[in-house]
């Protein structure tokens, strides 16, 4: 694919330097003249191209090739310039997709409304996963200071484990485990016997500390 | 009627003490409160600090009620998330915004949003004035 980065920060230069080493084609545009350089000569590749300018200029996107992007990807740190360069692209220039940052998490909504394809805040995502941590670690709180020895744990499965690509009823889990939930992307899945896990899938458990314990081994959770 | 102006630059403050002068009922943002100095003494209208790109900024301002926005920070990425903010989510009825880039006001016009070009008029006048001097 070819993919335009609007913005050479952190964010733009590690994203170029991953999805390069993907064999995606970047273009990548920065309006720091140094940070622009550095790029270049850090990541130096036939598979990027730097563009020294406004990624909010229309000849600045010309230039930089947006007639041959497929997807740009605004990660400025500034939310006004990442939404205009996504409306520039997909309106003007017709890019098919666009993906932003924000930095305001309530802008979420806002550019969503907006007509960016995909709207990513690092903010609420970091805010997402403290909270989540939090209920797990209420709930399990709740029943070891009641003396329960049941807890609810969350446990991913890794590429290559025994678990990727075996249905539920072939895990052979001991009685006391319930396996309550397959998080896959954005879908939560209800399993049942025929359910069968991927790698990255992040599976919900429910039972006896010691049985979670054994099956899926101690290193899985402190 | 009700007008939200954001930015209180020149533009900005000579826009906001022409309209409350004719009675309007004018609400202008800054996130930089010195800017507010350029308002006449006379201004009544009422003044608000924060950035105008925020949405609960804008609430407090009233875009719910508000009969028309002009977007006139000096910055057009700022102007654009503004105005879109405006006519898309809350159906101001009347929406304009200043940008400098003729070009961009193009663009802006093809996207549905109404524009004031300061380099478009800047020029214009220029041209019109050179052209009556070639004439005199």
């Amino acid at each position: 694919m070819r993919i335009m980065i609007i913005g050479g920060g952190n964010v733009g230069y590690y994203l170029t330097k991953s999805l390069s080493a993907e064999k995606h084609h970047i273009m990548i545009v920065e309006e720091d003249r140094s940070r622009c350089e550095q790029v270049v000569s850090d990541l130096g590749s036939k598979r990027i191209e730097a563009t020294c300018g406004d990624g909010t200029d229309l000849e600045c996107l010309r230039k930089a090739g947006i007639f041959n992007t497929d997807v740009l990807v605004a990660v400025t740190g500034h939310d006004q310039d990442n939404l205009t360069a996504c409306q520039l692209a997909k309106n003007y220039f017709g890019v098919k997709q666009t993906i932003s940052r924000v930095k305001n998490p309530k802008n979420i909504r806002v550019f969503e409304k907006l007509g960016v394809d995909s709207v990513i805040s690092s903010t609420e995502r970091i805010a997402g996963i403290i909270n989540q941590e939090l209920d797990w670690t209420d709930v399990n709180k709740l029943l070891r200071d009641r003396s329960y020895n049941v807890r609810l744990r969350e446990i991913t499965v890794e590429q290559g484990s025994a678990f990727e690509h075996k249905c539920l009823k072939d895990l052979g889990l001991p009685k006391g485990l319930i396996l309550i939930a397959v998080l896959r992307e954005d879908q939560a899945i209800i399993p049942n016997g025929a359910t069968c896990l991927k790698a990255g899938d992040m599976i919900v458990i429910w039972g006896d500390e010691a049985d979670i314990a054994s099956t899926f081994g101690q290193r899985v959770y402190s | 009627m009700y007008i939200i102006i954001a930015g209180c630059g020149k533009v900005g403050a000579s826009l906001v003490n022409k309209l409350s002068e004719e009675g309007h009922d004018v609400v202008v943002i800054d996130r930089d409160e010195n800017n507010f100095s350029r308002l006449g003494s006379g201004s009544n209208c009422m003044t608000i600090i924060g950035i105008p790109i925020d949405e609960d900024v804008l609430k407090e301002a009233g875009i719910e009620k508000a009969d028309a926005l002009a977007a006139v920070t000096v910055d057009d990425n700022t102007n654009i998330m503004i105005a879109q903010i405006a006519q898309q989510l809350y159906h101001v009825p009347f929406v304009i915004m200043q940008t400098d880039d003729p070009e961009k006001q193009r663009a802006l016009a093809a996207m549905g949003l109404r524009t004031v070009c300061s380099t478009t008029l800047t020029v214009e006048a220029f041209f019109t004035a050179l052209k009556k001097g070639e004439t005199e």
